[in-house]
């Protein structure tokens, strides 16, 4: 069995490069980090009417989450009671009743077993259906038409779960008054990288743009001059960065919310729906939030950018990346082909952005492929010790400049908690008194 | 007042509670749907006559019903079996429409399923039902 304390030290910003590459680990993180968190399983949009479903992944296990004809959602794990088959074997679609391809048991859009071929001829009428239907979901939550959900009924409500960083969210959630819609299907894309790689650069990292990108960001960016006022930009306004409960959210301030990468098409839209926007979540914020964010573990979007993903793991080594590209859902059809051209272009299985980070990530864990390179202590200490509370009005802590690396100690924090296997409560409570040390030693 | 109100006519309901490609389910015993297509009304048994699949919640389309568990498919004016694993009709019922309101009648007065010698019918719960019918004390 591994020891926490000698894996991560989220405290003094030190990780033992093992965590992504050990097998014992990773089945810990399985059991102890996916099964205990609010996972994303599906957005509204994608359950449009009565027996709309989804198949997703809560880490590696696989769940169908249906919209009931009630209105209602709920999940279940994909997979048959008899032998353990996949009870539906579609990616998505809308059903009336789902049944096992394997022996033919057949459940509703509840997820209750409802009939089991021969019966009486070969169960001798002796089966309780309503004890062998699949394991269900136990708690879901909509939080403005994202759905989440959990399997452990200890975890904290998903509110406090999110904590603060549900005004951070909300920048994406809570934009538009007729809300947001996905471009149908998810986009799905395999890299062979630890998934904590992910999830850690989406909550914490915009300090590898100059350099990762630096050939996007030419092709982007032609002129010389163009990008001095950017770089001038950038330093007159250094952008914040947010952490705690293990997410995190990172940005550039914004003198205002045109230009979008996604062009002038879209761009005229969101001139128009100005006003909307800012009454909605506030200039402040609306200007100010605009980056990368993750929700511990691996939801990520990137605000501004229009793309979501989960970041299934699939092993200490993969990841399965299901992507969406989000629009504001009353937008005009030129508006929103703008962003699904820029969407694609930049944040795909094939953009420009994309692919630099995918290429880092799958490099780090090949060279951890060597036993000394799995020895060597990694430094997460960007601005260590340097960590605010309550900046320019922000909930939660949040620091003076996006240059940091505190959301990923954050993460890591959330991260080891679970690995020890303290218990919820537990968590909540050392986090309390984290905070409260933290915000007395500020004030000193 | 219309013959519909009384025996043997069963009011159904009304006829916006059947949208078009919808099916409602009576309680009977056994049950029975009445189900709406191409703006016509259908009434015939809701148990699927492959395995028990309440045929209310199957895929109605060019006045046929498909279930969903194993997509035995049933026509919805005749009851005739359509699609295997199916082998075996649907009992019919007569439906009237008058006014906004959807009546049926049910009569069950023999023995009305195709006698089933039904070939490759390994999945099917025949005898099952056979014992059931006796039971409800048909002719």
């Amino acid at each position: 069995m591994f020891d926490v304390t000698e894996l991560v030290q989220p405290d003094q910003g030190l990780i033992n490069p093992s965590i992504y590459t050990d097998p014992e680990v990773y089945q810990g993180e399985l059991e102890r980090v996916f099964a205990r968190s609010w996972l994303f399983l599906a957005h509204d949009t994608q359950l449009a009417k009565p027996g709309s479903f989804v198949q997703t992944y809560m880490a590696e296990d696989p769940v169908l989450v249906v919209r009931q004809r009630d209105g209602s959602v709920k999940a279940f794990l994909n997979q048959c009671r008899h032998r353990g088959m996949r009870i539906c074997r579609a990616d998505e679609g809308v059903a009336r009743a789902f049944t096992c391809t394997y022996h033919g048991w057949g459940y509703n859009l509840a997820g209750e077993l409802v009939n089991v071929p021969m019966q009486d001829r070969a169960y001798h009428d002796e089966i309780d259906k309503s004890k062998w239907g699949p394991t269900q979901v136990p708690r879901l939550h909509n939080h403005k038409g994202f759905i989440f959900g959990t399997w452990d009924e200890s975890a904290p409500a998903f509110e406090d779960y999110l904590g603060d960083m549900i005004w951070y969210f909300d920048a994406l959630a809570d934009r538009y008054d007729e809300g947001l819609t996905l471009v149908p299907g998810a986009t799905k894309w395999v890299i062979d990288c630890n998934w904590k790689f992910a999830a850690e650069q989406f909550a914490s990292d915009m300090y590898h743009v100059p350099s990762s990108h630096a050939s996007a960001l030419v092709a982007l960016i032609e002129d010389p001059a163009v990008l001095a006022e950017f770089q001038e930009q950038s330093a007159a306004a250094p952008g914040r960065q947010y952490a705690g409960n293990g997410h995190g959210s990172g940005f550039g301030l914004r003198p205002d919310l045109v230009p979008t990468q996604a062009g002038p098409d879209f761009d005229a839209w969101v001139v128009a729906n100005r006003e909307q926007i800012y009454r909605r979540i506030g200039e402040h914020r609306a200007l100010a939030v605009n980056g990368h964010n993750t929700v511990f573990p691996n939801f990520s979007w990137l605000t501004i950018n229009n793309t979501m993903r989960v970041w299934h793991p699939r092993g200490p080594g993969q990841i399965e990346v299901w992507s969406w590209t989000y629009l504001p859902k009353d937008a005009d059809e030129r508006a929103k082909q703008a962003v699904r051209t820029s969407t694609i272009r930049t944040f795909s299985a094939a953009g420009v952005f994309e692919t630099d980070d995918g290429e880092n990530w799958t490099e780090i864990q090949q060279v951890l492929r060597g036993h000394q390179a799995r020895k060597t202590t990694f430094n997460a200490r960007m601005g260590l010790g340097h960590e605010r509370h309550g900046t320019d009005g922000m909930p939660g802590r949040v620091t003076d400049d996006m240059y940091t690396e505190m959301a990923a100690r954050g993460m890591y924090r959330r991260w080891a908690d679970l690995m020890s296997g303290l218990s919820w409560p537990e968590i909540t409570e050392r986090d309390k008194s984290r905070q409260q040390r933290e915000q007395e030693a500020h004030l000193a | 007042m219309s013959e519909y109100t009384r025996k043997p006519w069963i009011r159904v309901g009304r006829i916006d509670e059947i949208p078009e490609d919808q099916a409602l389910r009576l309680d009977t015993t056994p049950p029975v749907s009445v189900f709406r297509s191409d703006g016509e009304f259908f009434c015939v048994d809701d148990t699927c006559t492959h395995e028990d699949f309440s045929l209310a919640d199957g895929w109605v389309e060019d006045g046929a019903v498909e279930c969903p568990l194993h997509l035995a498919k049933f026509c919805l004016r005749t009851g005739a079996a359509l699609a295997t694993p199916a082998c075996r009709p649907l009992a019919t019922h007569e439906v009237r429409v008058d006014g906004a309101d959807v009546y049926v009648r049910i009569e069950r007065g023999g023995d009305d399923r195709v006698d089933g010698h039904c070939p490759g019918a390994i999945g099917s719960n025949a005898g099952r039902r056979d014992a059931e019918g006796a039971g409800h004390g048909m002719a």
